[in-house]
């Protein structure tokens, strides 16, 4: 158990460094699979239940067997596998970084919920994640790749608005609950958008001829979605 | 009388409207009931809260009233609680009052009616209750929705170790509920069909989000979180102060955090100025000295949180609190070896108030002086009687000098004093061995304490002075930190002075004295015993001019290098104890004590060996058994070495076992081993001792045996017996008789393998050549010079022998011819003859005999072989060439004169010429018959 939390923290460790040194220098990193391999890393990161919602679960004192059996994910908090799987790379960018922007948003409306150490690195790793969402938005919006504006998946349907934010109830148990649900959703969230970015290494290996790299250099234009992030590439904007 | 009661108070109370109709306007009497009673329901305080006039109150003075108040719970009739309130009511003054329920609103239906009574002193009694009110009904569950579970009361917040009731109303009377506080399932008690309560006693602090009490039926758990405060306890240590007399601080211990954010506050009162300030911290607060010179306050700290106020309060004097800031700039100025002064400065109070400061000096951690000191704004002090070279530590602390209350905090400087000469002599020794006559001298110094150096000794000075030429003096510089030098002398008389010097100076000198000639070192050694305290030792004097003595020793066992030690003693002392870390048990210490002359020369007074404690000896001698006998044998360990063992050895212990558990013999004494086994044990109480005899043993017998010394702490150990095998009687002597046996057989042996060529002359001379023989030279002179060697055909035989096989017929010398198959010729040289043959009589003579002898004795089953003369050459007519196969030479003879060979193996045939071989070889002249 004690390896384990270990192993996590130095992967925090370094998906921090890289964030780190990426923010230092202030520019992307061109290479798609190095970026993919990070958004996928990230994602296993955050969809740990280890690191926002045990530390909750510990601190609220639900960790009855009744209590975390009822902590299950609310349908229409985030959105679903299906969804996702139906979104065009670009689209499904946008609703990662749009999902993950109301997540952020949430958590610093928690503040007195949860352990404060617990937050500030959820709020670090999302942080770290919105910066590749970006970097892998300019990548994908400069290449010719045919790739980027389907779905992972074949399949109707437009681009889903993002969920709203949950209202939680007055009631302090419910809202201790409801909270739980929430977080439990957001890990789920990123398990699937984890599965997500590993479809996309997977299709990529199928369709090599389709080189995302062609014409990196475009510059993009679009709007940077992450309230309260300092955007990394000021020129850069997520197609829309 | 009470008929004359009754009517005074019937009076009364119709006087009562009768006044108030005086007052204002007079109305009819009317009955005092509690009119508009009205409930609400206060949930987060699970309070019903009353309200409710008092109609035909007539009067504009007050009228003190009791109010009886019933409370039911589900049914009217089910009165659970009934209680008096009692207050002074004015007209149209609307009531209130609050009851707090144990069971949360939310989950019974709840009455309320009142009626009530006039109890003013100024009406008489007796008094009459009113009739009761109607029943007014709180519905709290009208308020919830149509979830099939609901649990109250919500969030509610308790105080570590009360009672708590939670109810739970299920709309769904089917659902099978379980409700559980934390993970644990709590049972309930049955209220009502649809309501459960349950009631928590003494509930405890788990964590500041909460205690959560849930319950599930089917869905969704529904559930509470019980705020459980922590008891608030009464602020400890209140007190206050002031660093500056403009603003004072008041400080306390709040105990335990009560476990929830927020809670509980904290004020401050001053009640002379009627000022209070809300404190930011929960165990200080900061007050603000007013201009107009207070000098006294009187505060009240409250402590105060959702359950309970708690308050302490002291009365201060601004002038008894004052706790100055620390001073700062501390510095030393000035220092040297013994002085120093030390300069700080200090803030100003108040209108420039005198502080009393403190300034500690400290040597090694400990304050070694102290010294107070007045000081408005710079304090300065000088210290002395400082010791050089020595690090100090220099700490000031203030307070107000007009009243004590408090030191500062103290701020300190570390300083080093200069440095000065070494104040004493080092502490040396020496060490005299004489090399060819010559003494070689080593010196050991003592390094001085840190008190006598006075700074970093850097060198040492040794100053050699010949007394017998006292011009002669020898310098040597040993750097530190040495504390050694050897010096080789010449036959004379020397004093050697060492002196320590650091960067300041010499020390003084210390002197020893040494003498060109070895000293008297045949003093017997006396033995000592060790104590706890170390050696205890005494010795006589010798010379009553003595200048004291010195005991020297070496601080680790013998086998070790020597780390000479010496301890100098005064001239009158003749004992001492000489202790050291370095002593061990089980080692043995040589000390050496000198009597120092007053020319500071040191002659050997005693030598003393012993221990510190003697332990029994670590290991065995390796004892080697020799001569062995069949009835003795000798154990011999010359090589042990009884000076270096853990003790003195006093003897040895010879322990014998025996396979067949022999008696002891004579001088044994029978003694159990630790391992049980029985043996015998010998005594040798003579340490020098090294051999033994084992006698009295039986033949062909093992014997097992160990030798282990023993000393005043016990013996070795008992683990090492070693066997022997007695030998049976008569082995020496067979040992006597076949090693000489063996030894003579192999001189034999050598002899004749050295001989070997003598006696191969000797036993197996050389074939003699018949061309060369002397008999052919006889004949070539005498008749045919021509002629080389006897031809057979030359010869007629006149004598064959004829051997009948088949018939075995006797031999018989008949003359006629031979058979060309069967033929014999029989001379045969004689044996051990050698030499040629020197006559042809002797020749002829020799062949007769050896012929007759032959017959004689040839066996009769050997009858039927062929004898074939080898004399002759098998191939007639060459005479030139040598046999082709010559025959082995027999044993003892000259040659072989012939050989058998058998039947089968007689070919080729004989041919005419092969059957000459067969002719008897005659001197022609001669012929047998």
């Amino acid at each position: 158990m004690r390896a384990q939390s270990m192993q996590r923290t130095l992967l925090s460790l370094v998906l921090r460094l890289l964030l780190l040194c990426m923010v230092a220098t202030g520019k992307c990193s061109g290479k798609y699979h190095e970026l993919l391999l990070q958004l996928q890393r990230q994602a296993d990161l955050m969809q740990n239940p280890s690191t926002l919602l045990d530390p909750y679960i510990h601190l609220q004192g639900l960790h009855s067997p009744v209590l975390k059996g009822s902590c299950m994910e609310r349908p229409g908090d985030f959105p679903s596998e299906d969804t996702l799987w139906r979104l065009s790379r670009q689209d499904f960018l946008r609703t990662l970084n749009t999902t993950l922007g109301l997540f952020l948003r949430m958590l610093s409306a928690l503040q007195q919920d949860l352990p404060k150490a617990a937050q500030q690195q959820a709020e670090m790793n999302i942080r770290g994640l919105g910066n590749n969402i970006h970097c892998m938005a300019q990548l994908l919006h400069g290449s010719s790749d045919p790739e980027a504006a389907e779905p992972t998946q074949p399949g109707p349907g437009p681009t889903p608005p993002p969920p709203p934010l949950p209202t939680l109830p007055l009631d302090t148990f419910k809202r201790k609950l409801r909270i739980c649900e929430f977080l439990q959703g957001y890990h789920r969230f990123m398990r699937r958008a984890g599965q997500v970015l590993r479809g996309w290494g997977e299709r990529r290996g199928r369709n090599r001829r389709h080189s995302p790299l062609r014409g990196l250099q475009r510059a993009a234009r679009r709007t940077w979605p992450f309230p309260g992030l300092r955007r990394l590439a000021p020129q850069g904007q997520l197609p829309r | 009388m009470a008929f004359f009661a009754i009517l005074q108070t019937t009076f009364l109370l119709a006087l009562l409207p009768l006044r108030t109709y005086q007052s204002e306007v007079l109305s009819e009497p009317l009955p005092l009931t509690p009119e508009s009673l009205s409930i609400s329901i206060n949930s987060t305080k699970q309070c019903l809260h009353l309200q409710w006039t008092v109609h035909n109150l007539d009067y504009h003075q007050e009228l003190k009233m009791v109010f009886q108040i019933e409370i039911s719970r589900f049914k009217a009739s089910e009165v659970i609680w009934t209680g008096n309130y009692s207050t002074t009511v004015m007209q149209n003054q609307v009531l209130h009052w609050s009851w707090e329920s144990e069971l949360p609103l939310e989950c019974a239906i709840h009455f309320v009616r009142m009626r009530t009574m006039v109890d003013d002193a100024r009406i008489p009694v007796p008094r009459f209750w009113s009739n009761w009110s109607s029943w007014e009904k709180a519905d709290a569950q009208n308020s919830l929705g149509d979830h099939p579970l609901y649990v109250f009361p919500k969030d509610k917040l308790v105080e570590e170790g009360s009672d708590v009731t939670i109810c739970y109303i299920s709309r769904n009377h089917q659902d099978n509920i379980s409700c559980y506080l934390e993970d644990v399932l709590t049972h309930g008690k049955q209220l009502d069909q649809s309501v459960w309560a349950f009631e928590l006693k003494n509930v405890s602090f788990l964590r500041k989000t909460g205690t959560n009490f849930y319950c599930q039926g089917q869905g969704v758990p529904e559930g509470v979180v019980l705020y459980v405060s922590k008891v608030l306890e009464e602020p400890k240590d209140f007190s206050c102060e002031t660093r500056d007399l403009k603003s004072l601080t008041c400080t306390w211990d709040p105990g335990d955090d009560t476990g929830l954010i927020g809670l509980p506050s904290y004020t401050l009162f001053e009640s002379f100025s009627g000022k209070k300030t809300l404190c930011k911290h929960r165990n200080r607060c900061d007050w603000q000295v007013t201009q107009d010179s207070q000098e006294m306050y009187n505060f009240t700290l409250v402590a105060e949180n959702y359950f309970r106020k708690r308050s302490v309060s002291i009365l201060f004097n601004l002038i008894h609190g004052v706790h100055p800031v620390a001073p700062y700039n501390l510095f030393p100025k000035n220092v040297s070896a013994t002085n120093a002064t030390m300069t700080w400065k200090v803030h100003s109070i108040g209108n420039n108030s005198a502080l009393l400061c403190q300034l500690q000096l400290l040597g090694e951690g400990k304050v070694i002086q102290q010294h107070n000191i007045s000081v408005r704004v710079n304090g300065e002090y000088l210290l002395s009687e400082l010791e050089p070279d020595t690090e100090y530590m220099a700490r000031v602390h203030c307070a107000y000098a007009d009243h004590f209350w408090k030191w500062s905090e103290l701020i300190s400087q570390n300083f080093t004093t200069a440095e000065a000469a070494p104040l004493e002599a080092p502490d040396v020794w020496r060490d005299v061995m004489f090399v060819s006559g010559h003494p070689t001298v080593t010196l050991f110094w003592k390094p001085l304490s840190k008190v006598h150096t006075h700074g970093k000794i850097l060198f040492y000075n040794v100053v050699v002075e010949n007394l017998d030429e006292p011009s002669s003096l020898e310098v040597l510089s040993v750097p530190a930190p040495a504390n050694s030098t050897k010096v080789t002398l010449n036959q004379s008389s020397y004093q050697i002075h060492v002196t320590a010097h650091n960067s300041v100076g010499p020390s003084p000198a210390s002197t020893v004295a040494v003498s060109g000639h070895p000293g008297n070192e045949n003093v017997e050694e006396g033995r000592i015993n060790g104590t706890e305290d170390g050696f205890p030792m005494s010795w006589k004097p010798q010379s009553r001019n003595a200048t004291g003595y010195v005991v020297e020793w070496c601080d680790g066992p013998q086998n070790l290098p020597c780390v000479l030690q010496w301890k100098n003693l005064g001239p009158t002392t003749t004992g001492t104890v000489i202790s050291s870390g370095a002593f061990r048990p089980g080692v043995r210490y040589n000390f050496r004590i000198y009597e120092i002359s007053t020319k500071r020369m040191a002659h050997l007074l005693e030598k003393k060996t012993g221990y510190l404690e003697e332990l029994a000896p670590s290991y065995n001698p390796h004892v080697v058994p020799n001569n062995l006998t069949s009835h003795s044998f000798t154990l011999s360990w010359k090589d042990y070495p009884t000076e270096s063992q853990t003790g003195f050895i006093q003897g040895y212990y010879v322990y014998l076992k025996s396979k067949a558990g022999e008696k002891c013999h004579r001088g044994f004494e029978k003694t159990v081993l630790p391992d049980n086994s029985v043996c015998c044990k010998y005594t040798i109480d003579n340490p020098d001792q090294k051999t033994f005899v084992m006698k009295d043993l039986q033949p062909e017998s093992v014997y097992e045996f160990l030798v282990t010394p023993y000393t005043s702490a016990g013996e070795g150990p008992l683990d090492d017996f070693r066997k022997v095998t007695t030998p049976d009687e008569y082995s020496h002597i067979l040992i006597n008789i076949i090693l000489p046996m063996i030894f003579c057989v192999l001189l034999i042996m050598i002899a004749c393998y050295l001989k070997s060529q003598w006696l191969k002359d000797k036993c197996y001379p050389d074939i003699p050549d018949p061309y060369k023989s002397s008999v052919l030279s006889l004949i070539k002179s005498k008749e045919n010079p021509h002629i080389t060697i006897m031809n057979v055909n030359d010869c007629v035989p006149d004598a064959i022998e004829v051997v009948n096989k088949p018939e075995g017929s006797k031999i018989q010398f008949t003359g006629t011819r031979k058979s060309p198959t069967e033929t014999k010729v029989t001379p045969q040289a004689p044996d051990c003859q050698p030499g040629p043959l020197t006559s042809p009589e002797n020749l002829l003579k020799t062949l007769e005999q050896n012929y007759m002898n032959s017959l004689g004795e040839i066996p009769a089953g050997e009858a039927n072989l062929n004898y074939v003369s080898q004399l002759a050459s098998p191939m007639s007519g060459d005479k030139e060439s040598p046999p082709t196969n010559p025959p082995e030479p027999a044993f003892c003879s000259e040659y072989k004169m012939q050989m058998a060979i058998p039947l089968g193996l007689a070919s080729p045939p004989p041919s005419e010429n092969s059957s000459l071989s067969s002719t008897t070889l005659l001197d022609p002249g001669e012929h047998y018959h």
